[in-house]
Order: C-alpha cells, then sequence, then structure tokens
C-alpha cells in the first residue's frame, strides 16, 4: 500500500477552515486512522511520516564530528577515521556512526548567518522566514499543524529535554497554543497523565462514563463545535493515560540501554525511539552545554560520543524495524565553531560553514555533500542556509514546500522562506 | 398642558425617539439584523449562573440558587445585577479580566503586581470612566495617584508600545505596518504606525537618583521622524499623528528655552513639548472613533463572548463589525455617559439578548455566534475557573483563608507539573499561579477564544488538589452530601452546586443509581460524582 504526499495544508480557505475545525485539540485527534479497517489502519500508521530532531544546543564543533580535517591548519587533537563510505573520513570520535556513514547523508556546507545564540535558536528552529511581522512555529509545531497526528491517540508533538516538561505554547509562534510541545522532562511525561492511585481503572471508566453523559445530555440542546472539542480533549487525555507504556522505561531491554548509552542523551534518544515507534509524528531531543568557547576539545571528547552512540544505533533500529524510509532523523545545532581555536582551547560561533547529518525518509544514503575551502573555513561555492533544509524537510514529509500556505488574520504565510528551495542533492 | 405631553408620547412612541433605553435598543438593532428563530430567555438559573460568572467571577452557592429562584419579584434580574455592580467582587473580577486584557499576563516594569491590581481595583470600585483609565495608563510617568498605571507601559520599548496601544486601545494590529502598508488591510499605513511611535519615541524610564524609583521621563522631541517601506525606495517622515487625526507640528525652541523644568529632585529637565501626554489627551478624546469604537467592542466581547468586531484587534472597513448600527450606537452612548463602564455594563446585562439561552431555538442545528440568536458559550477564564471549583466542591472560604508560611521554601512549580514536588500549593495565589499555568495563554497571547487542550484535560481530571478537595473535610460539598440519605436530596445539592441548577428527573435518576451501585463506597461515589460534574462541558463553560 502507497502512502500518498499529504496535501492537508493546501493553502485552500476553505480547506483550512474544515481543519480547522477539526483540529479543535491537540493538534486534533484526526488523521484518516480511524477511518479504515484496523489491519489496513496499522499498515497507514507505519507508514505515516515522523521526524526526529537531535537537537545540540550551543553548537557541535564540526571539525570534531562530521568534517574533520586533521592535516588543515584548524585542526585540533583528534584524528579522522575511515567511514563506511570509501574516501570519507569523520572525526575519531564518532566511531558508530563511522559504521554507518552509507546509511546517511551529510551536509558540510551549511552557510547560515546568525552567530548568537539567543536568536540564532529560534531562527534556525523556525527555519527562517521572511519577517512578515508574526512569530513563525518552530519546525515540530509546523510539522504538528501541516501533518497532525500520526496516530490520532496519540498527540503530534513531543520534546524530550532534560530538566523540566510541561505543555510550552511558545514554539508554536501565531499557529495558537494547541500546536504547541508537550515536553517530557528528562524524558518523564507530565505527571498529570498519572491516574490518581486511590482511583482504578474501572472507576475511572465509570466516572468517564458519567462525565460522558453530561455532556451527551448538554450538547443535545446546544451547538455542538464547543462541546465536541472539549469532549475530544478528554478522549485523548483518556488515550495518552491508556497509553502510558510508550514512557515507561520497564518496557526497554537492557541491552537497548547499554547500546544507546547510560548519559541523559542515550536515554532520550532511545525513548524518542520508543516514541517514534508507538505513532508520534514529531519527536525534539535536546541536548546542552555544546556551547564550547573554552576547552573544546576535552568537551567534544566528552559530549561528540554521546551523540554519536545513540544516534547511530537509532539508525540502526528504525532500518531494522522498517521505519527508516518513512522516519526523518535530523542531527544539528543553531551554527557550527570556528575554524581558529581561540586562546583558551575553545572555539567559538561559526554559523559561515558547519556541518548537519540527516537519514531516512527520502534522505540519499550515503551522500556526503558540499564543497568547502581546503580548511574548511567557509563554503566553496554556494552554501545552504536553513531556508533550503525546512524545504527539503517539508518536501520529504510529501508537502508542497513552495506552495502550501498558512492563513493568519488574513495573511497568506509561505511555510518556508520564499527566497530558498529544496536541497536536491541529499534527496533521493 | 396633558394634551401637549400626550403629543409628545405619542411621537416619542411612533418615532422610535430616544425614551429608548440602550438595552432596549440593542435588542432592536440585533433583532433587526436577526434571521431565522431565537432561544428563548434562559430560564433563572442559567442567567444567575451567567451573570454572577461575568459580574462576580465566580459561580453561586446552592443557598443563592435557591433563594434567587424561590424570588418571585419580576424585577429580580435588574436588582441583582445592580447589586452585584456594587459589590467588591465585581472590582476583584473585573480587576482580572482587564489586567489579563491590558497585561496580557506579562510581568514587567518596576511596578508590582499588587500596586497595579489595587489601582484597578480602586477604580473599579467607584464609578470607572474609562477614558480617565487609559488617560492614566498612556500618560502615566510615575508620580502621584496613578503611579501604578504605569504598568500598563511595563518594560516596553517603543515599538511594544506602539503595537500596544494600537492594538488595544484602537484594535488596530499594526505590527504589518511597521515595516510597510498593511498587505491586506488598505486602512492600516505604516504612517499610521510611525505617526503614533513618533508620540512615544521620547519616552523613557529613569530611576530617580534620591527616591530610587524609576519614572518615565521624556526627552527633547526636534525633528520628525523618518520610515521607509521595505517595498519602496522613497523615504516619507511624520510627526506625532493619530490614525484620523492632524499631525501635531514639533514646536522649534531658542536653544535654552526647550525645557519647562529644569532637573530637579533627581529627575532630568521636563520639556516643553511631551509628546505623550498630548497622546493621552487625543487618543482617548470622544472625538476619536477608533478608540471609542475599540473601547465599546472590548467591553461587549467581555460580556458577550464575541466582539460586534472580531477578531478585537482587526477593526477596520475589510472586517466590518457584524452589527454596524449598533456598534455606531454603543459607541455614541458610551461617550454621551461620559465613557461610564459600570452604566454599559449594566446595559448589556439588561437586554434580552444578553439573558437569553444558550439552547438552540428549536428545530436549529447552529446558529452563527455573530447573530445572537442564543447566547454564545464562554470559556470559564483560568480565574473563573479556579473559583468555580473551590465554589462547588465547597472549599472556596477554607482556601482563601490559607495562610502563607513566612519561613517556608519558594514553591517549585515546575516541580509541581513534572512529579519531583510532591507537596500541593501552599497559597491561595501559588493555586492560582497553577491554574493560570494550565488555563491561561503564555504571556503576550490574549486570552479571546474556548481552546481545549489535552493538558487542561489532563489537569482537571487527575490534579491532586481536585482529588483533595473531593474529600470529606470542614462542610465542604461532599462532607454536606454524605450527612444526607436520599438520593433525591442529593442530587438536588450536587447539581445546585457545581451546576447551579436544579437536576432533570432523569438526572435524578442516575444519580440514586449511581448511589446503589456504589452503596459500599458512598463517599467515593459522591466524589465520583462531583468529578464528573465538574469535568462535564457544562461546567467548563459561561453558557
Amino acid at each position: 500500500m502507497q502512502t500518498k504526499p499529504h496535501n492537508h495544508a493546501c493553502g485552500s480557505t476553505d480547506h483550512g477552515v474544515s481543519r480547522r475545525q477539526m483540529l479543535g485539540t491537540l493538534g486534533g485527534a484526526v488523521g484518516f486512522g480511524s477511518l479504515l479497517q484496523p489491519a489496513f489502519a496499522k499498515e497507514i500508521k507505519k507508514q505515516e511520516k515522523r521526524v526526529c530532531l537531535i537537537w545540540l544546543d550551543g553548537g557541535m564543533s564540526q571539525y570534531e564530528s562530521w568534517h574533520p580535517l586533521p592535516h588543515s591548519k584548524f585542526s585540533g587533537p583528534f584524528r579522522s577515521i575511515k567511514t563506511s563510505i570509501p574516501g570519507i573520513h569523520f572525526s575519531e570520535l564518532m566511531p558508530h556512526t563511522a559504521k554507518i556513514a552509507h546509511k546517511i547523508s551529510v551536509i558540510r556546507t551549511m552557510e547560515t548567518m546568525d552567530p548568537n545564540h539567543s536568536t540564532g535558536v529560534p531562527r534556525i528552529q523556525r527555519g527562517d522566514p521572511i519577517d512578515r511581522g508574526v512569530d513563525y512555529p518552530y519546525l515540530g509545531s509546523a510539522i504538528a499543524k501541516l501533518l497532525g497526528p500520526a496516530d490520532p491517540g496519540l498527540p503530534p508533538y513531543l520534546w524530550i529535554k532534560p530538566g523540566n516538561g510541561g505543555f510550552i505554547h511558545r514554539e508554536a509562534g501565531f499557529l495558537g497554543t494547541q500546536y504547541g510541545a508537550l515536553a517530557l522532562g528528562n524524558g518523564r511525561p507530565p505527571v498529570h497523565i498519572h491516574r490518581p492511585d486511590s482511583i482504578s481503572a474501572e472507576l475511572d471508566a465509570a466516572r468517564n462514563a458519567l462525565r460522558q453523559k453530561a455532556n451527551e445530555r448538554f450538547k443535545a440542546y446546544r451547538g455542538a463545535s464547543e462541546i465536541d472539542a472539549y469532549e475530544t480533549s478528554y478522549e485523548m487525555a483518556q488515550q495518552l493515560m491508556a497509553r502510558k507504556d510508550i514512557f515507561d522505561d520497564s518496557q526497554i531491554s537492557a541491552k537497548d540501554k547499554e547500546r544507546y548509552g547510560s548519559h541523559p542523551l542515550g536515554r532520550h534518544i532511545l525513548r524518542a525511539r520508543q516514541l517514534l515507534e508507538a505513532g508520534v509524528r514529531f519527536v525534539k531531543v535536546n541536548s546542552y552545554h555544546w556551547d564550547t568557547h573554552g576547552d573544546n576539545f576535552n568537551m567534544s571528547q566528552r559530549l561528540v560520543p554521546q551523540v554519536d552512540q545513540p544516534f547511530a544505533a537509532l539508525i540502526n533500529d528504525l532500518e531494522d524495524r522498517g521505519m527508516l524510509e518513512h522516519t526523518l532523523v535530523i542531527v544539528m545545532s543553531e551554527f557550527g565553531r570556528t575554524p581558529i581555536i581561540n586562546s583558551r582551547l575553545g572555539r567559538d560561533h561559526w554559523p559561515d560553514c558547519w556541518s548537519i547529518g540527516l537519514a531516512g525518509c527520502g534522505i540519499k544514503r550515503g551522500a556526503i555533500i558540499g564543497k568547502t575551502t581546503k580548511d574548511g573555513a567557509f563554503v566553496d561555492g554556494e552554501g545552504y542556509d536553513i531556508g533550503h533544509l525546512f524545504h527539503t524537510v517539508f518536501t520529504l514529509l510529501g508537502i508542497n514546500s513552495g506552495k502550501t500556505h498558512y492563513r493568519h488574520q488574513g495573511q497568506k504565510l509561505a511555510i518556508a522562506n520564499d527566497e530558498c528551495e529544496p536541497i536536491k542533492e541529499v534527496m533521493l | 398642558m396633558r394634551a401637549f405631553i400626550l403629543i409628545c408620547l405619542l411621537q416619542t412612541t411612533l418615532s422610535g425617539w430616544t425614551a429608548e433605553h440602550l438595552h432596549q435598543s440593542i435588542d432592536r438593532l440585533i433583532a433587526a439584523k436577526s434571521q431565522g428563530a431565537t432561544a428563548p430567555s434562559s430560564d433563572d438559573a442559567e442567567f444567575f449562573r451567567r451573570v454572577r460568572l461575568d459580574l462576580s467571577g465566580t459561580i453561586p452557592t446552592s443557598t443563592e440558587v435557591r433563594t434567587f429562584l424561590k424570588n418571585k419579584s419580576p424585577e429580580k434580574r435588574t436588582k441583582l445585577i445592580d447589586q452585584l455592580l456594587s459589590k467588591d467582587t465585581f472590582a476583584e473580577h473585573w480587576t482580572d479580566r482587564l489586567t489579563v486584557m491590558l497585561l496580557e499576563r506579562q510581568t514587567l516594569g518596576k511596578v508590582t503586581e499588587e500596586e497595579w491590581r489595587e489601582y484597578l481595583a480602586k477604580a473599579l470600585k467607584g464609578n470607572p470612566k474609562w477614558d480617565v483609565m487609559a488617560k492614566e495608563m498612556i500618560t502615566a510617568t510615575g508620580k502621584g495617584n496613578a503611579r501604578s498605571a504605569m504598568k500598563f507601559l511595563g518594560a516596553a520599548n517603543h515599538h511594544e508600545m506602539t503595537e500596544g496601544i494600537a492594538r488595544l486601545f484602537l484594535g488596530m494590529n499594526l505590527k504589518c505596518a511597521k515595516c510597510h502598508d498593511h498587505p491586506s488591510v488598505d486602512d492600516w499605513q505604516q504612517a499610521h504606525y510611525w505617526g503614533l511611535f513618533t508620540y512615544l519615541n521620547q519616552t523613557k524610564q529613569a530611576t530617580n537618583s534620591k527616591d530610587k524609583q524609576s519614572y518615565f521621563v521624556e526627552g527633547l522631541a526636534t525633528k520628525k521622524m523618518e520610515f521607509q517601506s521595505v517595498f519602496e525606495t522613497e523615504k516619507k517622515n511624520t510627526g506625532p499623528k493619530l490614525p484620523g487625526g492632524k499631525e501635531i507640528e514639533i514646536p522649534i525652541f531658542e536653544k535654552g528655552q526647550e525645557f519647562e523644568k529644569p532637573a530637579a529632585d533627581g529627575l532630568p529637565a521636563v520639556p516643553k513639548f511631551r509628546p505623550r501626554e498630548l497622546l493621552a489627551r487625543d487618543l482617548t478624546s470622544e472625538d476619536n472613533p477608533y478608540f471609542v469604537r475599540n473601547s465599546v467592542n472590548r467591553f461587549w466581547f467581555l460580556m458577550m463572548g464575541r466582539g460586534l468586531v472580531h477578531p478585537l484587534d482587526e477593526v477596520h472597513r475589510e472586517n466590518p463589525p457584524s452589527h454596524p448600527a449598533l456598534l455606531d450606537l454603543l459607541a455614541k452612548e458610551f461617550v454621551s455617559h461620559a465613557f461610564d463602564i459600570k452604566w454599559l455594563l449594566r446595559e448589556i446585562a439588561l437586554s434580552e439578548i444578553y439573558q437569553r439561552s444558550s439552547r438552540l431555538p428549536t428545530k436549529t442545528k447552529r446558529v452563527e455566534s455573530a447573530s445572537y440568536r442564543a447566547a454564545h458559550p464562554k470559556a470559564l477564564t483560568p480565574e473563573q475557573l479556579l473559583n468555580a471549583v473551590l465554589k462547588a466542591t465547597g472549599n472556596l472560604e477554607k482556601v482563601y483563608a490559607m495562610k502563607a508560611d513566612p519561613n517556608a521554601e519558594i514553591f517549585d512549580r515546575k516541580g509541581y507539573f513534572t512529579g519531583t514536588n510532591l507537596d500541593l500549593p501552599p497559597t491561595l495565589d501559588e493555586i492560582r499561579a497553577v491554574f493560570v499555568q494550565t488555563y491561561g495563554n503564555p504571556p503576550g497571547m490574549a486570552e479571546v477564544d474556548f481552546i481545549p487542550g489535552l493538558n487542561k484535560s489532563l489537569f482537571l481530571m487527575n490534579d491532586k488538589m481536585i482529588i483533595h478537595w473531593l474529600k470529606p473535610s470542614d462542610g465542604n460539598l461532599i462532607e454536606r452530601l454524605t450527612k444526607l440519605s436520599a438520593a433525591e436530596a442529593i442530587a438536588e445539592e450536587l447539581y445546585l452546586s457545581v451546576l447551579a441548577r436544579l437536576p432533570e428527573e432523569d438526572e435524578k435518576t442516575s444519580t440514586a443509581d449511581y448511589l446503589q451501585q456504589n452503596k459500599n463506597r458512598r463517599e467515593g461515589a459522591l466524589g465520583d460524582l462531583t468529578w464528573a460534574l465538574l469535568n462535564s462541558a457544562e461546567f467548563r463553560l459561561n453558557h
């Protein structure tokens, strides 16, 4: 069975309205899965396109990862190692990823303008659309809006991060709070998905039956849309409560835990796999403290392996499960790090030429693209800005990025920077 | 003489001249555009709950509902409205409403939340005039009684001030017009943005070197503001100018003559030309139709759940009002009643359309909310919801009386949501903050529509506080119910307390059945029944 490209967000007003009506609650409870026979639905669900964004906040050094140039004047102390693609080398800090290089693509010529964290993070995660006086959504919220949930019972956008979680609206921008991220602090779900111990499952069902009856009664005499939307939010709540297993560590084998690593990023990428398997549309995994202005090399030695190991494990697992062709995995930061090593043995912010890793969902296997100057400091020719990457992501997900628009207060807003286009070199 | 009076009376009736009260005109003008059947008048219980929520911020107790239902006076609705408008609970609730509308849950600037609330509450306890309040907020310098009104401008930069004032006081969302004329709204031009901006760009915060307090002061305005559209090469300029108003000439003084007062009392010199004061004067003038229409539109929204112009910050020709004649009349009458907020709210509350049922007219599947053929259900605000939950479960007094332990550590609210903090919020303020975090919009985003959400439902279903309030204690609802034996009496007290109405026959039966099925766990069963009603749409909405 073939999945057709999604065309939910065709930008026509009628379509926009009906879609908005259906999406009454957090990403809505739509998706055509619920309308199909169970067996087909399961197959469709498996083929629903998904995204995992691994965000290395602060900026990973390209020299200590995707683009080692041990003989250049900017190199650090680390060697480069052979990868599974003849002639291509990664840093020795990425031994696991080197073995799966033939399954992924790397773009070594990202050229993204903004050298500041505070503006760079939103610029990158919003895809740098042309300023039209509105707050654009971050990628996860954009996908939640454009594609809705992959599994109608699960929220479309989950965000795994160290520290606190909760419901984070701000990433939704003008799309409205319902497209925000449900954040899992330290990988844990919000406390309110747990039914109090004093309430058994039977009791919960009984009291929900009372609640539903009250709503039906109320609805019988009134306009239905608000009441339906409210009821839907309860259905989603109950579905999520019933799927608590997707947050349950005891479901994960000890061997998997070892393969992904015991550090937070490893555990969180493993949790991401669990959520993608369960049918979450978009999972963002955050890791912090990559801002290596001082002591870049010791820090990279500690940090890079923390993404190398679980990233490689994730790609292998997704492939084994037949999910890689439907799941896009992206590893990136807000920028790379300077070629020049500063006086504190650190590298500073460098948006001019840096690298990102991509895999799955129509990304070429083993395409290591982008020509840089000899020492890797600058792009040799045309670089790619984040707008190009957003077009690429949308296109891979079956969304026509040049023709699809959001509508906001009567304004037609392009979903990606109008002056950019998809990066064909990395696409199958 | 008598004949003359009679003729006059006849004339007024015949010509429909304004012996009519505003609430009657409202009904007449809505009816004139109403196509199709309309809902009947709300019954007493529906009206009572609605008007209590709107004018005092919470639902009534079961006793209050009983008393109101028993009252046979034909004047009882009018009397109730007058009573509610004169109570302190009106001032408290409208302090919430206006705070959320004007500050949009941002807490910026040097004026504390308490000072700001005191300022609003004081005005609302008296006879508040909207133009006066708006003027105080725009013009506040930090001196005198209206010092707390500074919070409105808070820590905003000049662009945020421009956008905030345009949106909240003129109904104009001018964000686009910062860089070019609005692409789809012809009425909104870049010159509007910069004309307003030029009133504000001399305003800055200064700390008085003596009392160490923060003040707003104005610098010296000497020249027009230059601006350029991103689509054009031509540069334009403007002095201070309101949309639809005249540009103000920036006076040129001889050197040394620019200031009215020299630097003194720890603050810089005061220029003779102070454009922000002029803005406050001219913007809030009864001759500024943008301000007047936006004002009545927003108060109408706060009562009716949608604006006559909706969205509220899209007041322009391409988004016409649903009832243009009504908007015109409201504006005219608001001005002739000197921007009297309570008078306007009273007239709206007295109208038949405000008092109309939310039940659809017979044989009607849906009505457009802009037709007002049935009452538009409004989401309870986070503050109303908290008060309603406390009132319904009979825990309001206890929670309001909670005293903060001065030695207690700061409550870890984030941990409360992630499960690392197992304590219950220790104060009313903390409980309110938990509700606002769950049900409010993020800072900077207006709260207008009902937006259900997964996290909101999960909270009301599973939160520990809610579970706690559903255990019998100190005369709360569950304790009161445990003392009743007849199922019918239980159903009555339950429905009156939570939904502020009497139960229907089938509801009495299902309550009795549930209690019968769970007779070995009576307290628990009473908790379930209450929980189900708290989580119902009927409770969540002000219908």
